[in-house]
């Protein structure tokens, strides 16, 4: 398992719906804002290319010294689900892009969770860190 | 080979272009060496590269030189082909010759010895010196040349020109060009085919150990450099990067050890884009390779020359980032040799000259816009590499007060591991006062604390603690102890301190009596202090560090600002050129810091109010959370209240986790302060996140037409504390229709807001029909009006929900179009009983619409009145209910399912009734008792007349005027009068059954049931009037006593009495006294109140086993005496048997007989005369004759007296007869035998042929 990973779900208008520190490594305080940091300003970088191939996981689009950002575009809504992590696992990576994504889409199912607003549920929370344990 | 260096490298300095080398045979050069000059370079040629494609040269400089040139004579053939790339790459040969024989015997030897000798590419260029008007001259020169082609030129090529001095040939510059380009061209060719294999060649034994890369560099750069003065800059770029690639091979593979390079004095200064900075020689080592340092900055230099060239800045860039990185990756591998920070100084300088370099190269809108974009990022990325290593370095040297610890700048850092030299650099022995000055400059430090005495742990500018990195990697220190180590960790620069005054205070005192000089020579062993690190970095660095500007933005915190502040302002306004906002506005934000601390606030306001947009835009709250404040800061010193009361708002309405609860009591007591105290004028204000409002859950509130309510709006205020508004108002806007307006309710009273959820109502007026949304919440909270649009918060999940202005309103409020929202119907519609206490239904219907604390107003008509008695109210059911309980004396229907809780009681206060709560929704019915009264007897009639109905029914109503009063606030009124009907149990009907002989007459009286329910006859008795009287056993009670009698609804039934006439004596006597007859029945009603008449309440048993409580009923007959015989007779004669026909005459004959004398009390003159009328149809009878008229009759008994009449039947058919009516005589005294017939019959006239009218007229 990677020490850092941070995972975030990004709303086809650029705002974070979820967000979960999902590294091993123990939880500071301010490591959470430059990661948040880190993924806003990787958004930029994401708007340029993910237009430019038709695959959705985008990896490692951008570093940060040691950490690198991956992202995986949905189809649809154009919601970005967003790694900073400092493992190399490509392959565990997506496997755990498309089960967050297939979670998220299930979430999107549920008729009283309004397309683009923040992911509250606790067991899409539960769900997203048993996988990230299980990939990452 | 490496000797070859110096020359090599000094060749390339002074050679730059393609040399022809000029044979003069004939003396010809000074003559022609204008010509030939001026029109250089070429143009428009074609050369060959080395894939042997056709490349366009645009423009070709080329130098001619003559053979006899010292610069092409005096060389070495070794040299020569070493450096071939020099020599010429053709050879013009200017000949001239005016006599054939002198070309014969002279010059074509000549000529042949030059040209045959090697492979040199030639032509020959014949000069003709013969002046136009010389045509012999003219014409020799011309046979000259034609032998000279015919020596000299092949079919395959070309190899003569002639240049007419004197005439004009325009063709031959042309000629000649395209003679030298193909020259060039193949000598070209050739050039490369050599390089070629000796280069293979040389790469084959790449990996013997005999391998020399120097030789390889030097015929691999020839190459490449000859590739770049034949201005083929795309071929010698490919040789360079090929030779990059080769190098990077052999530093990698080679097993030896090599020197690094880069511990010359000005070695920091990068050379990436200087070619000259150091020679060749200069970096090679062992005779065979290159120092690393020096050689892959050169090779990028000579990349990054040839893309100039090719005008293609932004590769540069591009490249030019990417080889910054790796090589300060190989920097960082190399860093314990080299000198300390010299990686971070490297990068510095080589990104700046790279963006000067790149920046003055690149002109906007050249090329496309992708690689624009591009060329912008990159050059915003090494604006941020460089500002990042800036920061690095000013950090080392004690200004790290000086960066703001912003994310950005934090993640920079925090990831950035610290330089690692091999020992870190210890404290010069004379810096005691640069010790203290530094001391002195970290106590000094204000510590940065927020606006709003925000508390939050800085985010760190370092990987690890200076102190503990910088003490660690010291060679002096012997295993340092954590708590020596930590001694002077007070300071709250490092980040980790907490800043708590208190220790700070402590730590200064101490610090004081640690740092005197008297003992701080003694104290070079134990760990450096911070203060002592500063300054011993800074000292490393100066003997770095050889870039005076460097030097110089390093020198002092304001000089190293002013450099941040241009390197932040190059990175952000770069990255907004390639549209990378975000990257560009957090650069903003990291401007507008320094201007905020340089006192500039309204700059600073301006792109703090940027950044904050861009993260609230995007609701990246964490990252909002950290400017907000400074930006709110700006706006209080700017005396923007609008501005500063938003942002307090603003940061109200973050997420709470974010700020501690006295963070956000700070932010919100400012906000009162201002509204209440500071401001003069109203502030309009949007608080659309702060306070947040929507319907209450459920469903809408439905009014109808005309009716106020009360609208509860639920409000979520986002304040820490509870908050008084002064006034708010609260719009309502329509949804089916625009131009409806938007309807505003006020309410002026003070209101409070609870942190979290309120409910607030409102009065509502009456509005339109309609369906309602929420529109706007304004108010005001002392000079600031406030303003919020967001409407659907609907519950507590989603407070934090960015999106829920993307939620369909909900209507809060329902209108309805003017509708019937009740009923009110009498329950049963037959009779009830009258004079009697009756329960009157009332169902109370309810059309969708609440009845809550609805009053009926019940108000009776004449001869009605309501019982006191408690009215009862239950449910209705429309019929479905009444088969389990018909019949049932309380008259109620009591299902048990429909709850016991419900009230059922009412009681009735000024007329009027409050309907009970469980009744508003349903339909129910109310029954009310009632009492009609009629002071009227009833009377009885004659069986078999006609009796008016109408007349009793009339007679029974009676109306009740009901008023429902209901709606939100009892605006709603329903008024209908309902008619009830009250009747007397029985119609009584009598007749005379017989007339016995002895004169006892029977008399029948019928009683009709007049009510829908079951009477039972318990008793009878009849009170006679005068002149009659009971017969039998006088008890004045029927013949035959069968009670109890029990007649069903709508039935009739019937007691017999025998009566017979009284003597005149009696009567006499009493006859005030009994004017009529009078019939007494007591009887019992059964019947259920929800189908009719029933039992009156007060006549209700007390017990089941009670008998019923008996009614009384009355009914005045009128009995008429006996009528005496009959005076006169009259008969009517029977017809002709022949039968009537119309048109037919014929006579009636009536027989009139006086019966018996007329009474001694009829007194008359004209006894004997009787006055008769015959009536008739006038339509069915013509009366021939006196129709009225006296016949005489004498008076005595036994006269008779024949009428006849002459009568004409008019229609055929059964007709009434005409009648004889007697006019004077009374009826009773007439006595018809034989009774005239009821109808006669006439038949149509005869057939009568004369009336006939031919068929065919």
């Amino acid at each position: 398992m990677a020490s850092t990973a941070c995972f975030m779900i990004v709303s086809k208008n650029d705002i974070p719906i979820y967000e979960a520190e999902v590294g091993a490594a123990p939880r500071k305080e301010e490591a959470a804002h430059q990661h948040q940091f880190i993924l806003h300003a990787a958004l930029d970088i994401v708007q340029d290319l993910a237009w430019t191939t038709s695959a959705m996981f985008l990896k490692g689009i951008d570093r940060f010294n040691d950490l690198v950002v991956s992202v995986y575009v949905t189809a649809g809504l154009h919601t970005r689900l967003m790694l900073l992590h400092d493992s190399r696992n490509d392959d565990g990576i997506k496997s755990f892009f498309q089960e967050v994504h297939e979670l998220y889409i299930k979430t999107l199912l549920n008729p009283l969770y309004l397309p683009g607003s923040r992911i509250t549920s606790s067991h899409f929370d539960t769900k997203v860190r048993a996988l990230a344990r299980k990939y990452l | 080979m490496a000797n070859f260096l110096a020359q090599f490298q000094s060749i390339k300095t002074s050679f730059d272009r393609v040399i022809i080398a000029v044979e003069d045979v004939s003396d010809l050069w000074p003559l022609v060496k204008e010509g030939f000059e001026e029109r250089l370079p070429f143009k428009l040629g074609f050369l060959n590269n080395k894939t042997r494609n056709a490349v366009p040269v645009d423009e070709l400089p080329v130098e001619y030189i003559l053979t006899t040139d010292s610069r092409i004579r005096s060389r070495f053939p070794q040299e020569q082909s070493l450096f071939w790339f020099r020599e010429p790459y053709a050879t013009v040969v200017l000949v001239t010759c005016e006599d054939l024989d002198e070309f014969k015997t002279i010059l074509k030897p000549r000529l042949k010895l030059i040209v045959q000798n090697d492979e040199r590419e030639w032509f020959v260029v014949f000069v003709s010196k013969a002046p136009v008007h010389n045509d012999l001259a003219t014409k020799m020169a011309k046979k000259v040349y034609a032998k000279l082609e015919v020596e000299f030129s092949s079919k395959k090529r070309e190899r003569c020109c002639k240049l007419d001095i004197h005439g004009p040939d325009a063709n031959f510059w042309e000629d000649l060009e395209l003679k030298v380009t193909e020259c060039i061209r193949n000598t070209l060719d050739r050039r490369i085919q050599f390089y070629e294999d000796e280069i293979r060649k040389l790469s084959e034994q790449r990996f013997m150990p005999i391998w020399n890369f120097c030789n390889f560099f030097i015929l691999k750069e020839s190459l490449a450099f000859m590739f770049d003065i034949a201005h083929l800059h795309e071929d010698s770029l490919r040789e360079y990067d090929e030779l990059e690639l080769c190098y990077l091979e052999t530093v990698n593979n080679s097993g030896k050890q090599r020197d690094f390079g880069g511990m010359d004095h000005g070695d920091d200064q990068a050379a990436v884009l200087e070619l000259g900075k150091k020679a060749l020689t200069q970096m090679v080592q062992d005779d065979d390779s290159f120092r690393e340092f020096e050689f892959r900055q050169y090779l990028f230099a000579c990349q990054a020359k040839l893309l100039f060239k090719l005008n293609r800045p932004f590769e540069v860039a591009s490249r030019g980032y990417s080889f910054i990185i790796s090589f300060s990756k190989v920097l960082a591998l190399h860093e314990s040799i080299l000198p300390f920070c010299m990686r971070e100084a490297w990068v510095i300088n080589a990104c700046s000259a790279l963006i000067d370099a790149t920046s003055s190269h690149y002109k906007d809108g050249l090329v496309a816009a992708d690689v624009e974009q591009e060329f912008y990022r990159v050059q915003g990325d090494l604006y941020s590499l460089c500002r990042t290593k800036l920061m690095r370095l000013a950090y080392l040297i004690g200004y790290g007060s000086a960066i703001q610890r912003s994310p950005v700048n934090s993640a920079s850092l925090s990831m950035l591991s610290w330089p690692k030299p091999a020992v870190w650099p210890s404290l010069p022995p004379d810096a005691s006062s640069e010790v203290l000055v530094k001391e002195k400059m970290i106590l000094q430090e204000i510590p940065q604390v927020k606006h709003f005495g925000i508390q939050r742990k800085p985010l760190p500018l370092e990987p690890t603690l200076l102190l503990r990195e910088a003490n660690r990697r010291r060679a002096s220190l012997s295993a340092g102890n954590v708590f020596e180590l930590f001694d002077g960790r007070a300071n709250a620069t490092d980040g980790s301190a907490l800043p708590s005054p208190l220790p700070k205070a402590h730590a200064i005192s101490m610090l004081r009596t640690n740092s005197s000089p008297g003992n701080f020579e003694s104290m070079i062993d134990r760990p450096m202090r911070l203060a002592e690190i500063y300054v011993a970095a800074e000292h490393a660095l100066w003997n770095t560090i050889s870039d005076a500007d460097l030097k110089k933005s390093l020198s002092s915190i304001e000089e190293f600002e002013q450099k941040y502040l241009e390197l932040s302002k190059g990175a952000a306004d770069n990255y907004h050129h390639s549209w990378w906002k975000r990257h560009g506005v957090v650069l903003d934000g990291e401007i507008a810091a320094i201007y905020h601390k340089l006192g500039n606030f309204d700059l600073a306001a301006k792109l703090y109010e940027k950044v904050c947009a861009l993260y609230a835009g995007e609701g990246w709250q964490n990252l909002l959370a950290e400017v907000l404040p400074n930006l709110a800061e700006c706006q209080k010193i700017l005396n923007d209240q609008a501005g500063y009361l938003s942002s307090c708002v603003r940061l109200l309405s973050l997420d709470k986790g974010l700020f501690l609860t006295k963070e956000r009591q700070a932010f919100q007591s400012e906000v009162v302060r201002l509204a209440h105290d500071e401001m003069k004028h109203p502030v309009p204000l949007d608080v659309s996140s702060l306070i947040t409002f929507s319907s209450n859950p459920g469903p809408p509130l439905q009014l109808c037409d005309g009716d106020p309510g009360t609208l509860s709006v639920t409000v979520w205020s986002g304040f820490s504390d509870d908050i008084v508004l002064e006034s708010f108002s609260l719009t309502l806007t329509a949804t089916n229709s625009a131009d409806e307006g938007i309807k505003a309710l006020k309410s002026s009273n003070a209101t409070t807001l609870k942190p979290g959820r309120n409910t607030i109502t409102v009065s509502l007026p009456a509005q339109k029909p309609g369906s309602y949304v929420l529109g706007v919440l304004t108010g005001q909270i002392g000079q600031l009006r406030f303003r919020s649009h967001s409407f659907s918060k609907g519950g507590p999940a989603d407070t934090d929900d960015f999106m829920s202005y993307e939620k369909p309103t909900r209507p809060i409020l329902k209108v309805f179009s003017p509708r019937l929202l009740v009923d009110l119907a009498a329950a049963v519609s037959s009779a009830l009983l009258m004079n009697e206490c009756q329960w009157v239904g009332i169902i109370v219907k309810p059309i969708n619409y609440p009845l809550k604390g609805a009053i009926l107003h019940v108000d009776t008509g004449p001869g009605l009145s309501i019982e006191q008695h408690a009215i009862e109210i239950e449910r209705y059911d429309d019929g479905s209910c009444d088969s389990c309980d018909f019949g049932v004396s309380e008259g109620s229907i009591d299902c048990e399912s429909h709850g016991s809780a419900e009230p059922k009681q009412l009681t009735l206060k000024d007329a009027k009734i409050e309907l009970p709560d469980w009744a508003s929704n349903v339909t129910s019915i109310l029954w009310i008792p009632v009492r009609a009264i009629s002071e009227s007897l009833a009377r009885g009639t004659q069986a078999g007349a006609a009796v008016s109905q109408r007349q009793s029914v009339v007679e029974g109503l009676r109306t009740i005027a009901l008023k429902l009063e209901f709606g939100v606030s009892h605006n709603q009124t329903f008024e209908k009068t309902l008619a009830v009907h009250f009747t007397e149990p029985f119609h009584v009907s009598t007749r005379i059954v017989d007339k016995c002989n002895d004169g006892t007459l029977l008399l029948q009286v019928i009683l009709h049931s007049q009510v829908k329910a079951s009477l039972t006859v318990h008793d009878a008795w009849l009170d006679l009037q005068d002149g009659f009287t009971h017969t039998g056993k006088g008890d004045r009670r029927p013949t035959s006593a069968y009670f109890p009698l029990t007649i069903s609804s709508k039935s009739r039934a019937a007691i017999l009495f025998s009566i017979g006439l009284e003597n005149a004596l009696i009567k006499n006597q009493v006859e005030a006294v009994h004017p009529d007859s009078i019939l007494n029945i007591q009887y019992g009603i059964s019947g259920s109140r929800i189908h009719g008449a029933h039992t009156p309440m007060d006549a209700e048993p007390v017990a089941s086993d009670d008998s019923v409580k008996q009614l009384n009923f009355r009914s005045s007959l009128a009995l008429l005496r006996p009528v005496l015989d009959p005076c006169l007779a009259v008969g009517f004669l029977p017809l002709p048997s022949s039968g009537l026909r119309v048109g037919q005459l014929v006579t009636m004959k009536w027989r009139v007989e006086r019966v018996r004398d007329l009474g001694e009390n009829i007194v008359s003159e004209n006894n004997d005369e009787v006055l008769y009328e015959v009536n008739a149809n006038p339509e069915n009878w013509m009366i021939a004759g006196r129709k009225r008229g006296h016949i005489l009759l004498s008076a005595k008994q036994g006269s008779r007296m024949e009428i006849s009449i002459l009568c004409l039947p008019l229609v055929a058919g059964y007709v009434h007869p005409p009648q004889l009516g007697l006019p004077d005589v009374d009826e009773a005294h007439i006595s018809c035998n034989p009774p005239g017939p009821h109808l006669v019959c006439v038949w149509p006239p005869t057939i009568s042929s004369s009336y006939c009218i031919p068929a065919s007229a």
